[in-house]
């Protein structure tokens, strides 16, 4: 990393695995990465490939048992959360760093009214009165657009569409002006126009409070629009980080190009068949010897099959592979 | 943006070999699950023992002392009468024994029975829910439920004069009822599944899908309602039997509590600490196996 | 002749209030939904949740009973088929669902899964029956090792081959393909869009694919349609519909898709407010109290669908604009 200033957030070697009936699943295998102030990273990868444990893992939320961190450092303004106690993890949950999930209706508690539990994020971090805390809520509900805000604190989630639960998840994560936003798959569940409007919000907030977010999504065309920098995941490790465009414009690891490629986008002339990447995720408890993507990859040679190939670092770019570009 | 990738025609799935564990079927693995479970084992040995003495009794071989009277009222517990003897010189060991089998029996019928007509018609009112069908079903356990329990049996034991099996029936007819209200709900769940909206698509008549699709998605369900079940009627059985309205010609652990409740003031407590024993450790013991089977079987508790 | 036509199909649902649960007013899930769908060419549906196309789906299919208008199969009218008849025309008409893990059976194996629709119709014998599960589960891709594994031992993109080998094991002429990618992960979904393309080719398949996705429903379908709150409000072959769109709604509906493409970073469109409430619907255009450029007429007057362009190259709107 060529920066000068220290980083917001850096994971160091970072190993999380699963006790399951089978054995020891290592869901995330030894990654590192930074993040910068203000900055916007997105990770991608499919299903499996370690993404939400990471982001989970930096908040500590993943249960331990089955799950635990087995290696690494997550260095969050000088302090390592990975060593923290639950109670020390407790005072930044929600304050210092925030996050944001998938599905809005049920990340908020569908018997309580939103105001009280904007209120109480706000009482249990800020230490407001119930008063000021109503009117701080009043005022976080205008951030995020949220019309007639006075009278959607007492409406119950059931009563707002989907879109403006999840702006209400984003008024509760920033109420405490956090430093950094998770933001995992936060427009996966909704629908494409209220996707745009939740991902400017996102964009808006992050230029006004100047926090670092982490926004975790299988969608390119989200991570194309709203990220600085790009990381790719697969099967629990790193396999590429470059920046949004070139990413984009020159994708080294042949997972990456794969996965430009396979995606359906709209197009000017009709295509007969969509490339696809052949095979499917190899399973974390039988990984192969080498690279992980080797059994589906068009370049793959014998040394590919021996011996993994470690993440190696040039300017901005890092990738993981014998054969880039 | 480079050139596309080549294409292959068409893409045969490798599914890779599964580590043996992820093979098996939903019952192997909660099989496996449940044989983890220390006080699950611990707990099915003990209602394992208690079974085999059923067994023994009913074949004669042991218990079969226990209406045989003697002299030798109220004797301390000896070598030969290992837990002393009653009023009428009855060996309480062998009663004890006998009480077992009579305990399983009642049990096992009345839980076989009443937890499948609780889980067929459980089936049938959740699938046909929101028409005629549920409704009558829901009304006839609503009616049944309203009438107390002692009452309804004492009702059965009079219109059914001497029938020594009064009892069960009764039983059967009271406790069907909680089984069908949970496997209603259940089904209710199910019934709006794509897999069973995919039966329908396909064509499958209803009845086909409820005993094919639906039923077997709550035997989990019925195999935990029966083991309640199970000790609901044991638990009942005593207290019949202690009122006068249980087993005739035979002897029960509620009889010989009902026995103790007037020993008791006399200072004689072989009946009492006897029965109570066998009693509680059957219960406790199949209370842990069924919360032991519950967690085994639940099916979004299926690990990986 | 259209293999499947739909003449002003509606499914309406009762809601139920006040003191006595009367109906007072009625949920017009799909409000008078017309078009046709010719032999071997895809129907892509589009639009967004709560426009009411998974209801439009499965009332073609007769899972849901029509509440008024006709679906016509092959020129018969089948919408209030009922009993045998029924459960005959399902030899013709099958669906692919959304949910992967949903919609296959847990307890059952794949070959139980796939034989189910020949046993329920007393097709062929047990031999033949087992002959052609094999059959169907090379021409999905899957190998036929895997006849007798457990629906929990696949992963999504298997699984949902295994539901398209269901769907096909009656040799159905149209089938009603429910969101079947929207589930899987992005390098699965082009394997199963591939796969149901080559079926269409090799079978001769007409298919209704409902998505909310824009991208996918361009490159598999022939026609499109862009449904909002029960209706259909602009209907045009695929290429021409993501060049030309007409309607509004479409136009900040294809704006609103983020395309992967950095240096080109679109305006969006970005679209107000939300979906409207079916218990309060909108008197004229249901679009107008979001629709950017409403006139005075959008407010009282509903718009009908019309073709604006030719017999060769239709394009039917139902706009005031035009």
């Amino acid at each position: 990393m060529s920066e000068t200033t220290k980083p917001l957030l850096s994971v160091r070697e970072l190993a999380i695995e699963f006790k399951t009936e089978t054995g020891v699943a290592r869901a995330v295998d030894h990654i590192s990465f930074d993040l910068a102030e203000g900055e916007t990273v997105g990770i991608v990868g499919e299903s499996g490939c370690g993404k939400s444990v990471t982001a989970l893992s930096i908040l500590r939320l993943i249960p331990s048992p089955p799950g635990r961190i087995a290696h690494g450092q997550i260095l969050f303004e000088g302090n390592d959360l990975a060593s923290n106690s639950e109670r020390e993890m407790r005072k930044i949950r929600g304050n210092q760093i925030s996050m944001i999930f998938q599905e809005p209706m049920t990340a908020l508690n569908p018997v309580y009214t939103i105001g009280s539990q904007l209120t109480d994020v706000l009482r249990l971090h800020k230490k407001l009165k119930q008063k000021e805390a109503r009117e701080e809520a009043v005022h976080m509900l205008e951030t995020v657009d949220i019309e007639s805000p006075e009278k959607r604190l007492d409406e119950y989630p059931h009563q707002l569409s989907g879109g403006m639960r999840q702006r209400v998840m984003i008024a509760m994560a920033l109420s405490c002006n956090p430093r950094l936003l998770i933001a995992d798959e936060p427009t996966t569940a909704l629908d494409v126009t209220v996707q745009a409007q939740v991902m400017e919000e996102i964009n808006k907030l992050q230029k006004q409070f100047q926090m670092g977010v982490i926004l975790i999504t299988h969608d390119l065309g989200v991570i194309a629009e709203s990220c600085q920098k790009v990381i790719v995941m697969y099967c629990g490790k790193i396999v590429e980080i470059a920046p949004t465009n070139e990413l984009f414009r020159n994708p080294q690891h042949p997972y990456t190009k794969g996965l430009l490629h396979s995606i359906p986008r709209i197009r000017k002339e009709k295509i007969d068949r969509l490339p696809t990447i052949p095979g499917t995720v190899p399973d974390i408890q039988n990984l192969p010897k080498g690279c992980r993507f080797a059994d589906r990859c068009p370049k793959a040679s014998d040394q590919c099959h021996e011996q993994y190939p470690e993440l190696t670092h040039q300017d901005t770019r890092s990738v993981a592979c014998y054969h880039p570009g | 943006m480079d050139r596309e990738p080549e294409i292959q025609n068409k893409e045969p799935d490798s599914a890779p070999v599964e580590p043996r564990a992820k093979r098996d079927s939903l019952w192997k693995k909660a099989f496996r699950k449940f044989f983890r479970d220390k006080f699950g084992i611990a707990s099915l040995v003990v209602v394992g023992i208690y079974f085999l003495i059923a067994v023994g009794v009913w074949l004669d071989v042991i218990g079969t002392n226990w209406s045989a009277t003697t002299d030798a009222s109220f004797a301390p517990p000896s070598s030969e009468h290992w837990f002393g003897t009653n009023i009428n010189g009855q060996d309480i060991r062998d009663r004890a024994l006998y009480g077992t089998r009579v305990a399983f029996e009642v049990g096992l019928v009345v839980a076989l029975l009443a937890t499948t007509i609780g889980g067929v018609l459980g089936c049938i009112a959740g699938y046909f829910n929101r028409t005629i069908i549920d409704e009558v079903i829901m009304w006839l356990y609503g009616c049944l439920d309203s009438i107390p329990f002692y009452l309804f049996v004492a009702a059965v034991a009079f219109v059914l004069q001497g029938n020594p099996y009064a009892m069960h029936i009764a039983m059967i007819c009271t406790f069907w009822s909680s089984t069908c209200r949970i496997v209603r709900g259940e089904v209710i769940k199910i019934r709006n599944l794509e897999y069973v909206e995919a039966a329908r698509a396909v064509g499958v008549k209803p009845l086909t899908i409820v005993f094919k699709h639906v039923f077997p998605n709550t035997l989990h369900i019925l195999l935990v309602q029966a083991t309640i079940t199970f000790v609901g009627a044991i638990k009942s059985e005593v207290i019949l039997s202690f009122l006068g309205l249980g087993v005739k010609n035979s002897v029960s652990w509620g009889i010989m509590l009902s026995e103790a409740s007037s020993e008791v003031s006399g200072g004689i407590f072989y009946n009492f600490y006897t029965a109570s024993i066998f009693l509680f450790i059957l219960v406790i013991a199949f209370n842990i196996f069924a919360d032991s089977l519950q967690d085994a079987l639940d099916p979004k508790k299926v690990s990986v | 002749m259209p293999i499947v036509e739909l003449r002003d199909l509606k499914k309406y649902y009762p809601i139920k209030g006040g003191f006595f649960r009367r109906t007072i007013a009625q949920l017009k899930a799909v409000d008078g939904v017309s078009f046709s769908i010719e032999p071997s060419t895809t129907f892509g549906l589009v639009g967004e949740s709560g426009c009411g196309k998974s209801t439009l789906g499965r009332t073609v299919l007769g899972l849901h009973e029509a509440t008024d208008g006709q679906v016509l199969f092959d020129g018969k009218d089948i919408t209030h088929e009922k009993g045998a008849d029924w459960i005959s025309q399902r030899r013709q008409m099958q669906i692919i669902f959304q949910d992967p893990y949903g919609s296959l059976n847990p307890r059952f194996t794949v070959r139980e899964i796939i034989r189910e629709p020949l046993d329920t119709h007393n097709i062929g014998d047990a031999h033949s029956r087992n002959e052609r599960v094999h059959e169907l589960l090379s021409v999905v891709g899957l190998r036929p090792a895997v006849i007798d594994r457990y629906p929990h031992e696949f992963s999504g993109g298997q699984r949902q081959r295994v539901g398209i080998a269901r769907a096909l094991a009656l040799n159905p002429r149209f089938i009603v393909a429910d969101e079947p990618v929207s589930a899987l992960d992005v390098s699965v979904q082009s394997q199963v869009l591939n796969l149901i393309k080559d079926l269409q080719d090799q079978f001769g398949i007409a298919f209704l694919f409902i998505s909310h996705d824009l991208a996918v429903v361009q490159h598999i379908s022939h026609e499109v349609g862009v449904m909002y709150f029960g209706k259909l409000v602009e209907r045009a072959p695929s290429l021409e519909l993501y060049e030309n769109p007409k309607h509004p709604y479409t136009q900040s509906l294809i704006s609103a898709v983020p395309q992967p493409d950095p240096e080109n970073k679109s305006q969006h469109q970005i679209l107000e407010g939300d979906i409207p409430n079916h218990r309060n619907p909108p008197q004229g255009c249901p679009f107008h109290p979001r629709c950017p450029v409403a006139k005075p007429e959008c407010k009282t007057e509903k718009p009908i669908l019309k073709n604006l362009g030719t017999e060769e190259k239709p394009h039917h709107i139902a706009c005031h604009l035009y």
